[in-house]
């Protein structure tokens, strides 16, 4: 009885040998001249694959063979989208988008659509996209980066993908193009913050005429999951915004779709203005497999949503304009059932992922082979820097070495972008990207709108189009409103498409606490937490300006190269610091590494002390400076010798080589300026347990579990250098000589 | 019973040798009204009938491999081929070809009518009466055991690069054929390829002898002109999902039939023939019971293996695999091998 799926299928089969079809629409009527009729019959032909894959992928589930069944049922219209749109125009999907891609499949000969999203049902390895690893729609020879977000993440992404159409075409990376970008959701998706700071920024980016060729497509079924959609809430949300235009379409008429996404399209392509492409659709078979309806909805509406399933409307619009007879369409609905069936068969009997090696193999994407970067002549070089290059001999602090550094790297690198808030004209809050706007101008440096999402959504996109986005997170505290712009869709591309996708990139935060006297918590968070776990991402984090030059290097590469997502975080504390222990004597400051070819490569720790010493001290950030101070103290009032270990990558962190480097100590000291709860400390004990089979004496150093207050409060919760210098002799059992 | 799902492989040139002369006499007696059709309208054209050719004393390689001439005899067998599949045992689900294979393919889906798929097949095969463009050769991508070899299809690939860089020496892939590779070039294209590839078992490289330099940019010429000599308007939706050489499927109710057309005159003569993701598509999209190869010969069978190989299909990993498959309950019927036609008529 509540096998809705067995219901609804029989219901296509009697309304068509019965001929109890749906009223019709007005708009019922076929024009050759606008969509030929073996394209009508072509897109009928992709929803009827679609539904029929709908209701295996639940039989397989019952069989225990399958493990994915949010299907496309009612969504069928938009196959008439991907009829319309190029192979050219990239398209990012919602999950009820399997219509579209098959029906895109048809642009490519060769392809092998139904058995590869089979593939995807079971899990198979041999699923061409994810390797088993998701059900994703995806696809790199249909131009479908994978798409798992089921909340509205992939909407930012999509704006740096439209932004970097024209840019290509500006910064003459490519010849003329008119490709534009799709990107779709549901109803229930478009309340997501996510989905609202995409739109918002696309509105952003329009209103002051910035070409954004980017189509939003809505799929209002009304629902999401059991929360039923306010009537006209998505058209009275949208329709009223400045920098967008809205089309309205109704998904069970596909010509309907046809001719209004042409429309909207096409508006897109000659504009290069965004638009909300609204289609209303019905919802089938329930949220999933698992998903009883009327639980939560009567049967007589549930029945009365199947009355209007798509593939009826679409049928009848075959059979009113004498393309098809009913004979014929249901001949073909039982020819695609059959080899679906068959296919089915050979599907399940494809390899699964077999071992946690597999699995993550591909976390890290695929090295590829580049052009290597730009030999830069002397003269060009000195053109950038201006009045600067004769003094990079001088003593600099770091945010002064990392702005010559960002020069020296677009200058080698023409595909780096530099934005996000206040980074162009200002320089930043800190003057990191001081001048890059006069001397690589608005294309290459350029403000975000003061939302990270969107920064770090852009980023992803450029990313994913080759650039090499360098965005900027003003501060640490304001990463995490838009954590998974990290965490769910930049660190996950290559695991979700088997490294067929990557979107290199280094995000520069400015981090970490210990503003003398300034900000409070948000200027000055101590928790990095949200970038240590995440398999396959580089965190770096120098302590002075020397290694940030020589890190930043190192991650760009990582990413031209490697495809790597890293994130690099300066300590803003040491920005302007050139002293250590008295004013001026600039141990803290450096001369800038004019030769572009060095690095400190991904991994390589910072040593300061040889195998004669009493403690060895674990750390990194303002705590490797902390423990410079305590060295100097120690060594000259206790004649104590420490051996100091900046780690200075912070993930992925190389348990081997650190236990290597403490093979000779017997005391180490760990000292970690973030909290207490959850830092790296935590990580580095374990390892010091785990690897180091001489036991040393450990002790660990962090700073309170607390936000961090204003003013001198802030040393109150913080580490300091004092606790340092106590923990050193505490170890040695001598704090109370 | 069910009947057993089969997708139809037409056959390419160079299957009608010494020993399928006689081929239609044997097969298709009951058919012989239609070969004289064929020999009607090639006596209206001066050329040997099929008849002639099919029953000569003696198989003569000078006129039985003749482009003319080869590729009608050809034709008519396969097309005779399937006509005698027993449709009670056997449901076609799709009809493929290798190279000159496809225009069978498009008569054997009723995609052309009888005289327009003969038009068709006989203006293609005359198009080189006056001279041969080119030629091909043939040469293997795979092992001993029929397992793909990587590294002996990047040298095939470094050494075609090499070779286009010469002055006035062109090389293309002109067909991807299971577990060989075709190059189609120019005469000095052709001739270095024979000269740099490695030698393989005394037999390969192999020039494909009175073969023109098919489905390569050489062939542009001859595209043009078939366009003006065969109308769109002499094709039709076929009456069968086609794959082509792409792997592309044309599917009966939604076919483009100026898009088919264009194809087949056009990207068809003059890119490369993907024969073998012609038949990853047949696997995969219409996972079929089985295949049946038309007629005359048999020799495209190892070729079709390869490809099952090379796709793990019911878990073949090589040759041995694969004999064993078909000693068990055949995969692959060949209508040229008098034990399996059994089977299929």
């Amino acid at each position: 009885m509540y096998n809705r799926a067995v219901i609804v299928e029989d219901n296509f089969k009697k309304c068509l040998s019965q001929n109890e079809l749906p009223q019709t629409f007005d708009n019922y009527l076929w024009q050759s001249q606008l969509i030929p009729a073996h394209l009508c019959v072509e897109i009928f032909e992709s929803q009827l694959t679609s539904r029929v894959l709908d209701l295996k992928t639940r039989e397989l589930r019952a069989e225990g063979e399958s493990f994915y069944t949010i299907g496309s049922a009612g969504h069928e219209g938009n196959a008439a989208i991907g009829a319309v749109l190029n192979l050219g125009d990239v398209a990012l999907l919602h999950y009820r988008n399997a219509p579209f891609m098959i029906q895109r499949s048809k642009q490519l000969p060769g392809q092998t659509i139904v058995f590869d999203m089979l593939l995807s049902f079971v899990a198979s390895s041999e699923d061409p996209i994810s390797g088993g690893r998701h059900k994703v729609l995806g696809s790199k020879a249909l131009n479908i980066p994978p798409q798992t977000s089921t909340i509205a993440s992939h909407l930012p992404k999509a704006i740096g993908m439209a932004l970097a159409i024209p840019r290509k075409v500006d910064l003459k990376l490519t010849q003329r193009c008119d490709d534009i970008v799709l990107c779709s959701f549901g109803d229930a998706s478009l309340n997501h913050a996510s989905a609202q700071s995409a739109i918002n920024t696309a509105c952003w980016i329009s209103y002051q005429n910035i070409p954004l060729p980017l189509l939003y497509v809505c799929e209002d079924n009304g629902t999401g999951i059991s929360v039923r959609t306010p009537e006209d809430w998505v058209r009275n949300n949208i329709a009223p915004r400045r920098g967008i235009k809205y089309f309205y379409c109704n998904g069970l008429n596909f010509l309907e779709v046809f001719e209004v996404t042409r429309a909207a399209s096409d508006y897109v392509r000659k504009m290069k203005k965004p638009a909300f492409l609204h289609v209303k659709t019905v919802r089938l078979l329930g949220h999933a497999g698992s998903d009883i309806e009327t639980n939560y909805r009567s049967l007589n509406e549930v029945e009365l949503t199947e009355a209007d399933d798509p593939i009826l409307h679409s049928a009848q619009i075959l059979i009113k304009n004498k393309i098809l007879t009913p004979i014929q369409v249901l001949q073909r609905y039982s020819d695609i059932r059959d080899s679906i069936e068959r296919i089915s068969k050979i599907a399940v009997s494809r390899p699964k992922l077999s071992s946690s090696k597999e699995v993550v193999e591909c976390i890290v994407p695929p090295g590829q082979v580049k052009l290597s970067p730009l030999e830069v002549h002397e003269a060009e070089r000195e053109r950038a820097f201006g009045r600067e290059w004769k003094k990079l001999g001088d003593m600099w602090q770091m945010n002064k070495l990392i702005n010559f550094a960002l020069k020296d790297l677009m200058l080698r690198y023409p595909e780096i972008l530099v934005f996000g808030e206040d980074v162009a004209k200002k320089g930043g809050v800190y003057n990191v990207t001081h001048g890059l706007s006069k001397s690589f101008g608005q294309k290459r440096v350029f403000n975000s709108p003061l939302d990270e999402t969107n920064i770090l959504g852009t980023a992803i996109g450029f990313a994913s189009s080759g650039f090499l986005p360098i965005p900027e997170i003003q501060f640490l505290a304001y990463v995490h409103n838009a954590e998974d712009q990290i965490r769910g869709e930049a660190s996950t591309l290559s695991f979700f498409s088997k490294g067929q996708f990557a979107n290199p990139m280094v995000i520069r935060i400015a981090g970490l606490a210990y503003q003398k006297g300034f900000g409070g918590h948000f200027h000055n968070d101590n928790s990095i937490n949200v970038f240590r776990d995440l398999p396959g991402v580089i965190v770096a984090c120098p302590s002075n300006g020397r290694d940030a030059v020589l890190m930043l290097r190192a991650c760009v590469r990582e990413a031209y190269e490697n495809q790597r997502v890293c994130i690099f975080i300066e300590p803003i504390a040491l920005y302007k610091t050139k002293d250590l222990i008295q004013v001026g004597d600039e141990q803290w400051a450096s001369s800038y590494p004019v030769d572009t070819n060095l690095e400190i490569t991904v991994g390589e720790m910072g040593i300061l002390g040889d195998d004669d010493h009493d403690i060895c001290v674990l750390t990194y950030g303002n705590g490797y400076y902390m423990s410079c101070q305590a060295r100097q103290k120690l060594e000259e009032s206790y004649g104590i010798k420490l051996r100091l270990i900046d780690l200075r990558w912070l993930a992925p962190l190389n348990h081997r080589q650190i236990a290597k480097e403490l093979k000779n100590s017997s005391h180490v000291l760990i000292v970690d300026e973030c909290r207490k709860s959850g830092s790296l400390s935590e990580e580095l004990v374990t390892l010091i347990v785990e690897h180091c089979q001489h036991s040393p004496r450990i002790k660990r150093l962090t700073s309170d579990d607390s936000f961090i207050p204003l003013g001198e409060a802030a040393d109150l919760v913080l580490l300091q250098t004092q606790d340092i210098i106590d923990g050193c002799l505490e170890l040695l059992g001598r704090l109370h000589e | 019973m069910s009947r057993k799902k089969a997708v139809v492989i037409c056959p390419g040139r160079g299957v009608y040798n010494k020993t399928e002369l006689g081929y239609l006499t044997r097969y298709h007696q009951d058919k012989l009204e239609l070969v004289k059709k064929y020999d009607q309208l090639r006596e209206q054209n001066h050329q040997v009938s099929i008849t002639e050719l099919d029953q000569a004393s003696k198989f003569s390689p000078s006129i039985h491999t003749r482009g003319e001439n080869a590729a009608s005899l050809i034709y008519t067998c396969s097309l005779l081929d399937f006509q005698s599949i027993n449709r009670e045992l056997f449901d076609i689900v799709a009809i493929t070809g290798n190279s000159m294979g496809w225009y069978t393919a498009l008569a054997c889906g009723q995609a052309l009518d009888f005289e327009a798929s003969y038009h068709l097949v006989n203006t293609m095969g005359s198009m080189l009466k006056d001279g041969l463009i080119g030629g091909q050769l043939i040469y293997p991508i795979v092992d001993t055991l029929w397992r793909f070899d990587i590294e002996k299809y990047q040298l095939i690939k470094d050494t075609m690069a090499q070779i286009n860089a010469e002055k006035d020496c062109e090389i293309y892939t002109s067909i991807h054929f299971g577990g060989y590779i075709v190059l189609g070039g120019n005469e000095l294209g052709v001739k270095l390829a024979m000269q740099r590839l490695p030698k393989i078992e005394d037999r390969f490289p192999m020039k494909l002898a009175g073969n023109g330099a098919f489905h390569t940019p050489l062939f542009s010429e001859i595209s043009q002109k078939a366009q003006q000599l065969i109308l769109e308007d002499s094709f039709q939706a076929p009456a069968f999902p086609l794959i082509d050489g792409r792997g592309k499927v044309w599917q009966p109710l939604s076919c483009d039939v100026g898009a088919m057309y264009r194809y087949t005159l056009n990207h068809q003569v003059t890119k490369t023939y993907d024969f073998s993701k012609a038949i990853e598509v047949a696997l995969k999209e219409f996972a079929p019971d089985c295949f049946i190869l038309l007629g005359p010969g048999s020799t495209m069978g190892g070729a079709i293996a390869q490809i099952l190989i090379q796709h793990n299909w019911h878990q073949l990993e090589t040759k041995e695999d694969f004999i064993q498959l078909q000693q068990n309950d055949p995969y692959i019927y060949s209508m040229g091998l008098e034990q399996q036609r059994r089977i299929i008529c």
